[in-house]
């Protein structure tokens, strides 16, 4: 029961240009001219034939003109294929089947299926059914349709998985499905209280009738909400979401085989550590398993990766790394990150840093310049081209850098003035308290407000240029600009403890750390993942996955959002009074259905060609008739 | 053919008034022409002289007229000059074609009045019938005083007819014509040739002697059309879709064909041909008939 529909309708009244040759023809067939003759007897038959030939072919023509106008009008007219089997004005029952890992435990998806076949088949006669269903995502997995027994065979295919539950992108899905029909949705549930993600968006159009059907939860869940390895043991952390108290034995497996196992007694409601040790190599991966028959399945197995990440390779510029300040509190601090496993910090002067191939250069996830006064030309040209092709760089401006020379450095002139402001009880103050560099210092413990800068130098206003911190005279502390491809980060300070206290700052180390995971991001290399949250190319589902190849291949770990694993449920009358209602726009729901269709059908740009093919034709049977 | 300028144009004779009117005009226009032209040595004799042939018997000839004229006339009886003529005259629904200012029917009429007028002054009988596929009306031929004036008046009143079928009255004509004579077909003999050519045939074997007016329009020699149109058979009503430049060479190729075929079969039966379009002057058609007299006399 496929339909054609038009966007613009209103087009296909030229199709009555058809009319035009259709009457010329006939205009013209009337109006042949009879000859009453003696001789007629003498006329050769040949000219019977090719009169024939040539009503044939005029009728062809006619055929093709009226048929090009036709297929005009046609396609400014915009059509469609209604792809949904139902009539688009039909009244609609739309089931909604809850797929997340909140129904998983033993029976309870079997229950949410027998409901949701109940709500097929109770479905008015006159209304068409569809059938949705939803976890982090929502699949329309039968549009609407009057065959029962296609949405009765999807609804017993349909299979649990590890996701979350997100309520609102079911309504959305549903209210895309509904358009302007009159509808009423079952959403067949556990009512899950976490369901309401805040970020989500979706509601029910006003009028849609909505019928929760509860399918009823586990009283307890025991999951494995985090495993963490450290120094060779592994610390699991097993939470009790039931009344009773619990107990579970834990078991950490490597490679498939167990290596270590512990029970765990769990207060209710509460959550323990439980510490793994044993068999546990430097690399691989492993997972904590518990064995929780009445709760969720997918939450009693934790992967973890045991590979620590490549550390991000980061290079300090110094002018003498041989001095008493060479740069010793950056890398200092950088070591801290990870226990020195994030960041892999190279300290170079300009002479060991000229030396470098362009290789070698790129390979730096960031730089960091402390001092400029013993780049020769070369260093200074790999360090421009670094930057300008797409490099992270950090500079401060302490007394190791020459201002003269920055913009051979840098590639562009940032408007230093040469003087050195030397100002008194000058503090740091953040002016975006949102950039990730100063997310450390959100609460009051981290504030920058205490670290003084005795000495920096004044950057002149320019365009393209953000403030980040600024020191409580008003000249800017920290800067960020872009440089050709790269991104430029300016301290008009130094950070090695010759104009400014702040190394020996506790928040010294959460600032440079922070600084380098803002120019490293994106060469950072993540290992654990978090349903929904997995990278490209890599399933939505728990469970340990190898990415890349040969020597760059390294193991990635998906895990499900523990938020999913707490069984609480709210009632039907909250869930139903939690669902937004949105207003009707039916008109517009139609046009932007039947706009969508159209474009992904694209069946003008066929009519365009058929009517170029039909005038060519036209064309070619017309040169011949002449 | 500059000579024929001196002739009435078919045309101007359509606007003279009766058709007594017209004959008389044609035949006298002729004969005083006639006169003056080359052709008079033929001895043309329009009353009850004839010249001198060899072999004539040399008391019948006129001393009168010879010292006159100087010539050798012999004086016939008005019994062996009087020749008996039957004109025939086809008003099948052909003829009533005409792609000027007249009709073929009406161009036969003329020539037959014409002739009927010059048979009167030369003092033969002469007789009309007019026919399609019947015999649509019938003059007994008679030199009487008057007759022409009925012969005429049965031509005016002569209306076209349904269709041709030549062969049919001229059977039966030559059935009823004992007396040996001439017969003078005006057709436009659009009918099967063979046909025709047998029933004209059954008339030699009568041993009178037959003139043939082939009278023709001249849109049917040439085909001059130019829209492509359908045509229609006056008498059939069968029509034709045709292209007039595709067919053009054809048709005419087929009418002068056919004309060929009218020329050649009745000159091997001893039957004078005379083509007639309707725009050619009708004095054409009395100089045949003349010629033919002379040569059955």
């Amino acid at each position: 029961m496929f339909g054609v529909s038009f966007l613009s309708p209103l087009f296909l009244i030229g199709a009555l240009a058809a009319a035009v040759p259709i009457l010329l023809h006939l205009f013209h067939r009337k109006t042949d001219v009879v000859i009453d003759f003696p001789a007629v007897s003498l006329l050769t038959k040949a000219p019977v034939q090719h009169h024939r030939r040539r009503q044939l072919r005029e009728l062809i023509l006619l055929v093709l003109r009226v048929a090009a106008l036709v297929l005009l009008a046609v396609s400014f007219a915009r059509p469609y294929v209604a792809g949904a089997a139902a009539p688009a004005s039909a009244p609609v029952t739309v089931v909604a089947l809850d797929t997340s890992m909140s129904l998983s435990a033993p029976g309870q998806f079997a229950q949410a299926q027998r409901a949701a076949s109940q709500a097929v088949e109770s479905a008015p006669a006159s209304d068409a059914v569809a059938l949705i269903t939803f976890s982090d995502v929502a699949t329309v997995v039968v549009p609407p349709t009057s065959d029962r027994r296609t949405v009765l065979s999807a609804v017993s295919a349909a299979a649990v998985g590890a996701g979350g539950t997100r309520y609102r992108t079911a309504l959305a899905s549903a209210s895309e499905v509904i358009g302007a029909r009159d509808a009423r949705v079952v959403i067949i549930t556990d009512l899950q209280q976490t369901g309401w993600e805040a970020n989500d968006e979706g509601g029910l159009p006003d009028g849609v009738d909505l019928r929760a059907v509860a399918v009823a939860g586990p009283v307890s869940n025991l999951a494995v909400t985090s495993a963490a390895h450290r120094d060779r043991i592994v610390v699991a952390t097993i939470q009790n979401y039931g009344s009773d108290q619990a107990q579970t034995p834990v078991t950490l497996m490597v490679e498939g085989e167990p290596v270590a196992q512990a029970t765990a007694t769990i207060a209710p409601f509460a959550a323990m550590d439980v510490e793994l040790r044993g068999g546990l190599g430097d690399a691989g991966t492993a997972q904590v398993v518990i064995d929780d028959q009445a709760g969720y399945q997918p939450d009693n197995v934790r992967f973890l990766a045991l590979d620590p990440p490549p550390a991000v390779p980061i290079a300090v510029v110094v002018a003498d790394p041989t001095g008493a300040v060479g740069g010793i509190y950056l890398e200092r601090a950088l070591a801290v990150a990870d226990e020195g496993r994030e960041f892999a910090v190279t300290v170079a002067d300009g002479r060991v840093l000229s030396k470098w191939t362009a290789a070698e250069m790129a390979r730096q996830a960031a730089v960091m310049i402390l001092g400029t006064r013993t780049l020769d030309r070369s260093g200074r040209e790999r360090l421009k081209g670094y930057l300008a092709g797409g490099g992270q760089v950090l500079l401060t401006l302490g007394p190791d850098v020459d201002p003269g020379t920055l913009s051979d450095v840098i590639g562009t002139d940032l408007g230093v003035a040469p003087a050195v402001i030397r100002a008194t009880d000058a503090t740091l103050v953040a002016t975006d308290s949102r950039h990730p560099i100063f997310r450390p210092f959100l609460l009051p413990s981290g504030a920058l407000g205490d670290v003084q800068v005795d000495q920096h130098r004044r950057l002149k206003d320019q365009d393209g240029r953000t403030v980040l911190a600024r020191l409580t005279g008003g000249d800017a502390a920290l800067t960020e600009q872009t440089v050709g491809q790269g991104r430029l980060l300016v301290f008009t300070s130094d950070l090695d403890n010759q104009w400014s206290r702040f190394p020996l700052h506790p928040s010294f180390v959460p600032f440079a750390v922070e600084t380098a995971r803002y120019l490293t991001q994106g060469r950072q290399q993540r290992q654990d993942f978090t349903l929904p949250d997995v990278p490209a190319g890599v399933p939505a589902a728990p469970g340990i996955i190898r990415s890349g190849a040969g020597a760059a291949a390294r193991p990635i770990v998906v895990n499900v959002d523990v938020r999913e694993s707490r069984p609480a449920a709210t009632s039907v009358d909250e869930f139903t009074k939690d669902i937004t209602r949105t207003h009707r726009s039916d008109d517009r729901q139609v046009a932007d259905v039947a706009r969508d269709a159209e474009d992904r059908q694209r069946w003008w740009q066929v009519g365009l060609l058929v009517m170029l093919v039909a005038l060519a034709g036209e064309a070619l049977v017309g040169r011949r008739a002449a | 053919m500059a000579g024929e300028a001196r002739y009435l144009d078919p045309a101007i004779v359509a606007r003279l008034g009766t058709i007594d009117l017209k004959a008389r005009t044609i035949v006298e226009g002729f004969l005083t022409g006639l006169h003056r032209s080359p052709y008079k040595g033929f001895s043309v004799e329009f009353a009850e002289y004839r010249q001198y042939l060899p072999g004539d018997d040399l008391a019948t000839l006129d001393w009168k007229v010879y010292a006159r004229s100087d010539r050798h006339f012999v004086k016939k009886y008005e019994e062996e000059t009087n020749l008996t003529c039957h004109l025939l005259l086809d008003v099948s629904g052909s003829m009533g074609y005409g792609s000027g200012p007249i009709t073929k029917l009406q161009y036969g009429s003329y020539l037959s009045g014409a002739l009927a007028y010059l048979m009167n002054r030369q003092r033969d009988a002469f007789g009309l019938i007019a026919f399609d596929d019947r015999i649509a009306s019938l003059v007994p031929a008679s030199a009487r005083t008057g007759h022409l004036r009925a012969v005429l008046l049965a031509l005016e009143r002569l209306k076209i007819g349904a269709g041709t079928n030549v062969a049919k009255p001229l059977r039966d004509l030559a059935a009823a014509v004992r007396k040996r004579g001439l017969v003078v077909l005006v057709s436009d003999l659009l009918d099967d040739p063979q046909s025709v050519l047998d029933g004209l045939k059954h008339f030699r074997y009568r041993g009178t002697d037959v003139v043939v007016f082939h009278v023709i329009d001249p849109y049917e020699l040439t085909f001059p059309f130019e829209r492509s149109a359908r045509f229609r058979d006056i008498e059939t009503a069968q029509e034709v879709m045709a292209v007039p430049s595709t067919v053009r060479q054809d048709y005419v190729d087929r009418m002068q064909a056919r004309i060929a075929h009218y020329k050649r079969e009745l000159g091997l039966a001893g039957i004078d041909y005379c083509l007639l379009d309707t725009s050619q002057p009708l004095e054409l058609g009395l100089m045949a008939y003349l010629m033919t007299r002379r040569r059955v006399l």
